[in-house]
């Protein structure tokens, strides 16, 4: 009898680990849990939308359900609809890929009105289920906190002009419209900006962009400060992006209530900049899955990504929210090994087990082959797809298949 | 012909590649498929007619999986005058004028070993809408055909 594995989470690392799993293990009975009824996780939904070329790693793991034998079943979420415990007796192994999606919040800025994630940002512009219908008011002016490529993400987007998506999939009406002013904001200086380079030279193709510096840049050989240099003074008749470099936020402005501008310190001095909102892209964390802590905590061995005899973690999950996507490829590498290295079929029934239990509508890989069918069909003009943003629609449509 | 398929990869598209057109290119030639980690310019048969997929990773740089085999090369001088080979770049237009570096990099090490390229470099792009081993496979065959009359 072959053994069975569950991977929690279809985005990166839970893909990943199926791709690697299935090179060591070519007859074991593979099965990709999602909570959502999609696949691909932050690839679909945190991948910026006018990233096609990024998104386009989808070729790789869709080959795993349409060739490899790998299955998808979604809209199943461990923990309401299933327990990790009953996974587990259900699988002879089980690993945890599902990701780390919280924003790290600004301290002085928790709950304040008009204050945004940048991951809850990307997914509405995504499309993603749990955001799309969020209404973000970014007003005319936008303080982006933070200078990695996130943040880059986040301006780029509130930048460009509507004309700008073409062949994007950016979802609805929620660009930056009414964005005349963006001030990005970071506390180390230019030289140690965490963005790449190429996401600089990204800025200077947007046509209407004025770009210019609160301080002047420093010079040195750190590559980006080049490409900074390159943009400085940059011209434009449309919206305006400010760097502000060892600039770090204190706290918001109110006035009447309601979000006036950000304080900030600036090599000692304070600094008031005017916004309607602000964006805060300081990175990710685990505070929704307070019990990953614990987890980590007594896990044999966190480098192997082996928490228990028969449970693993890969990704974010397992090694916290730093890296790449293709970071994920050689952790997956890793964590399969170790699988593989352990695994021992226990008679434990696999998939079917957990369809039986699960009492309500899941989709397959067939399914979401509809509905990416569907949204490319629907696409708008100059987009490559349109995102199907509701749940309800998703299974609507499914079971409209499934009635053929 | 004997073909050798060598990858540099970072997310794992050339490796993909590289499957893929082994599978259809086994089908009338003799192939092997490896990744550039697990190589060393010395090792490379050069009786073989040689094919390498690359991919661009940051700034238009080399991806983690070739640059070891890259290093080596210019450190140790190997002599490769009697390899002709052909290159095939994994690229994204939106990186602009990095877009497929990487295979340039590759490429450019390769010649200064003294290696012949034949042919032009095959292309694709991340962004647009072929898929790879559609351009991919017509690109190889015409590479192979070239390398077929050398030999004849």
């Amino acid at each position: 009898m072959s053994a069975t594995v569950a991977i929690v989470g279809s985005g990166p690392s839970g893909c990943y680990l199926a791709q690697a799993l299935r090179k060591l293990l070519p007859e074991a009975e593979l099965t990709v849990i999602d909570r959502l009824p999609v696949p691909y996780g932050l690839v679909r939904y945190g991948v910026a939308p006018d990233h096609q070329g990024t998104k386009a790693v989808t070729r790789q793991f869709a080959r795993l359900f349409e060739r490899d034998g790998v299955e998808f079943i979604g809209n199943v979420h461990v923990g309401s609809d299933v327990s990790l415990a009953e996974l587990e007796e259900m699988f002879d192994a089980v690993v945890l890929a599902t990701g780390l999606s919280a924003d790290r919040p600004l301290a002085a800025f928790e709950g304040v009105g008009g204050v945004y994630g940048s991951g809850d940002v990307t997914r509405a512009w995504n499309g993603h289920p749990d955001d799309a219908k969020a209404g973000f008011a970014f007003g005319e002016a936008v303080v982006v906190v933070g200078n990695g490529n996130v943040a880059m993400d986040v301006v780029r987007l509130l930048a460009k002009d509507a004309g700008e998506f073409e062949g994007s999939d950016i979802t609805g009406d929620m660009l930056g419209g009414t964005v005349r002013q963006i001030h990005l904001l970071g506390r180390s200086g230019a030289e140690a900006a965490k963005f790449d380079a190429t996401m600089v030279r990204e800025l200077g193709k947007i046509e209407g962009l004025a770009i210019d510096m609160a301080q002047p840049l420093p010079e040195g050989e750190a590559k980006v400060l080049a490409d900074l240099h390159a943009l400085n003074g940059k011209a434009g008749d449309g919206k305006r992006l400010t760097f502000h470099f060892n600039t770090a936020p204190v706290g918001p402005v109110m006035k009447d209530g309601r979000l006036a501008g950000v304080t900030c310190r600036r090599d000692g001095d304070e600094v008031t900049l005017a916004c309607d909102s602000v964006v805060t892209a300081i990175g990710f964390d685990a505070r929704d899955v307070a019990w990953r802590d614990a987890l980590l905590a007594r896990a044999i061995d966190v480098g192997q990504g082996r928490l228990t005899e028969r449970l693993y973690a890969t990704g974010w999950f397992r090694r916290g929210p730093t890296g790449t996507i293709a970071d994920n490829r050689g952790d997956a590498k890793l964590v399969a090994a170790a699988i593989a290295g352990h695994l021992q079929p226990g008679g434990r029934p696999g998939r079917l087990a957990l369809q039986q239990k699960i009492g309500h509508q899941t989709t397959s890989y067939r399914d979401w082959q509809r509905i990416d069918e569907w949204e490319r069909n629907s696409a708008p003009p100059n987009r490559v797809r349109a995102k199907m943003t509701s749940k309800a629609e998703m299974l609507a449509l499914c079971a409209e298949g499934l009635s053929e | 012909m004997k073909l050798s398929l060598l990858y540099g990869t970072e997310t794992g598209t050339a490796e993909m590649l590289c499957e893929d057109l082994q599978e259809k290119l086994e089908e009338t030639h003799e192939v092997e498929t490896a990744n550039l980690e697990d190589v060393t310019p010395g090792d490379l048969a050069l009786d073989r007619f040689h094919i390498f997929v690359c991919s661009t990773y940051g700034d238009g740089e080399l991806p983690s999986s070739a640059i070891a085999f890259v290093d080596t090369l210019k450190a140790e001088k190997t002599d490769l005058s009697a390899l002709r080979y052909a290159v095939f770049g994994l690229g994204d237009t939106t990186y602009d004028i990095t877009y497929n570096n990487g295979s340039v990099v590759l490429m450019t090490a390769l010649n200064e070993a003294g290696a012949q390229v034949l042919g032009e470099r095959g292309l694709h792009d991340a962004s647009g809408l072929d898929e790879p081993l559609d351009l991919a496979l017509p690109w190889a065959e015409a590479r192979i055909a070239e390398a077929g009359a050398l030999v004849d």
